[in-house]
């Protein structure tokens, strides 16, 4: 089953996207701090990361630097989630080296299909 | 709709509704309670002067909105500033600004300080309004961690006399600038700061200068730039590109770099980005 782990410290917004992404039949874990996250992320190897930006403890952009130094995820893809403005992320989340970039708050019609395609990228890959 | 001082509620609210405040903000920045009680143990925040606007539903009593206050010696600093989604529009932002203001006058500060998010234009007006002007705009850059070692290659051919720094020795650095650092930056933020060090070095075109920062496993922060000598672009770059190639697998945050500082474009060259910008504001009390 495809794992996805969801790194998110708002509980409205996690809630929404598991209620979102539940019925799509995936493996979903979630975090809700930088630590808690880089410690899931190691233990449950998933296939996707969606990683909130603006997190409590280390910023989403310290979770990525960590987790794209374990071997284990070298297939991972990453994917930030920002109310941040897209211009004002896009470089950003560019040089960090995100896969992609979901706007905050998601549309509950685009998102499944957003994340089926960061994920069929993946298995491209 | 009553405004309570910080210290009638505990720690966990106050990040609680802190973080609230600013889930729809252009840059959230959350804390947790440990990194809410650190800043305001490095930033003088006097707790007792800061306060949260409340207000009782039945039989809690719900935060609406808080503000906080730093005070140094002579100047005051307003910061954690926030109105929960559920209070705003209703001049709780105005009540709780004016509740610090007089805070700050009453510690017998000459002026008071703010940083505003550029683009937060409910902020930025307020703050107009009650008289504060701007002074300057403030880069916060990032530098992701240099996988491919270009730093390495880039930093060490055209630098000779590195000398690094243990936290003494970057205290004594830091208390020499001749710019005017903002709040976060200030000598009294770094003293409380644990982990800081600094690299020197000299140019081949002779120029010369020191880098300060906090290094931590994950990242570098607080990193401080000063050019002595030389061109401060060209001097700068290579002072990041050291700083680098020593600590290549760690993300980097440069707080509150003045936007026209010479030193700026030497940040480009190292690989910084710009990562959102503050308005640097201050009101004479």
């Amino acid at each position: 089953m495809t794992k996805i782990l969801i790194i998110e410290d708002n509980y409205a917004n996690l809630t929404l996207v598991m209620r979102v992404l539940e019925p799509q039949g995936y493996e979903l874990h979630t975090a809700a701090d930088a630590e808690s996250g880089i410690q899931k992320a190691i233990e449950e190897l998933p296939d996707l990361v969606l990683i909130d930006i603006g997190l409590p403890d280390y910023d989403g952009h310290t979770v990525l630097m960590w987790l794209k130094q374990v071997t284990e995820l070298a297939h991972t893809h990453f994917v930030a989630l920002s109310a941040w403005p897209a211009e004002l992320a896009a470089e950003t989340v560019d040089r960090y080296g995100y896969d992609g970039f979901i706007s905050k708050p998601i549309d509950i019609h685009q998102f499944p299909t957003q994340i089926r395609s960061y994920l069929s990228t993946a298995q491209d890959v | 709709m009553r405004l309570v001082p910080a210290p009638h509620l505990s720690m966990e609210q106050l990040a609680a509704a802190y973080n609230e405040a600013r889930v729809d903000y252009i840059v959230p920045m959350p804390l947790t309670v440990n990194r809410l009680r650190h800043y305001i143990n490095i930033y003088d925040v006097d707790l007792a002067r800061s306060c949260a606007a409340v207000e009782r539903i039945g039989n809690q009593e719900k935060i609406l909105g808080l503000g906080m206050l730093g005070v140094r010696t002579g100047r005051g600093w307003i910061t954690r500033l926030g109105v929960l989604p559920s209070g705003r529009r209703r001049g709780i932002g105005r009540s709780i600004m004016e509740h610090l203001l007089r805070g700050a006058a009453e510690c017998a500060v000459s002026v008071t300080w703010l940083d505003v998010i550029k683009g937060n234009t409910p902020a930025h007006e307020l703050f107009l309004n009650l008289g504060f002007i701007e002074t300057r705009e403030l880069i916060v850059a990032r530098r992701p961690p240099d996988y491919q070692a270009q730093s390495a290659r880039t930093g060490r051919g055209h630098v000779h006399n590195v000398r690094t720094y243990n936290r003494e020795g970057a205290l004594a650095l830091l208390e020499q600038r001749r710019g005017r650092p903002s709040w976060l930056n200030e000598i009294e933020s770094f003293r409380k700061a644990g982990d800081l060090s600094a690299i020197s070095l000299a140019t081949t075109q002779g120029g010369r200068g020191w880098v300060a920062f906090q290094v931590s496993l994950l990242r570098l922060t607080r990193i401080v730039v000063e050019v002595i000598v030389g061109d401060p672009a060209g001097v700068c770059a290579a002072l990041l590109h050291t700083l680098h190639s020593y600590y290549p697998t760690q993300d980097a945050i440069s707080e509150n770099v003045p936007a026209d500082d010479p030193v700026w474009p030497g940040y480009l060259q190292a690989g910084y980005i710009e990562s959102f910008r503050r308005i640097e504001m201050v009101r004479e009390i």
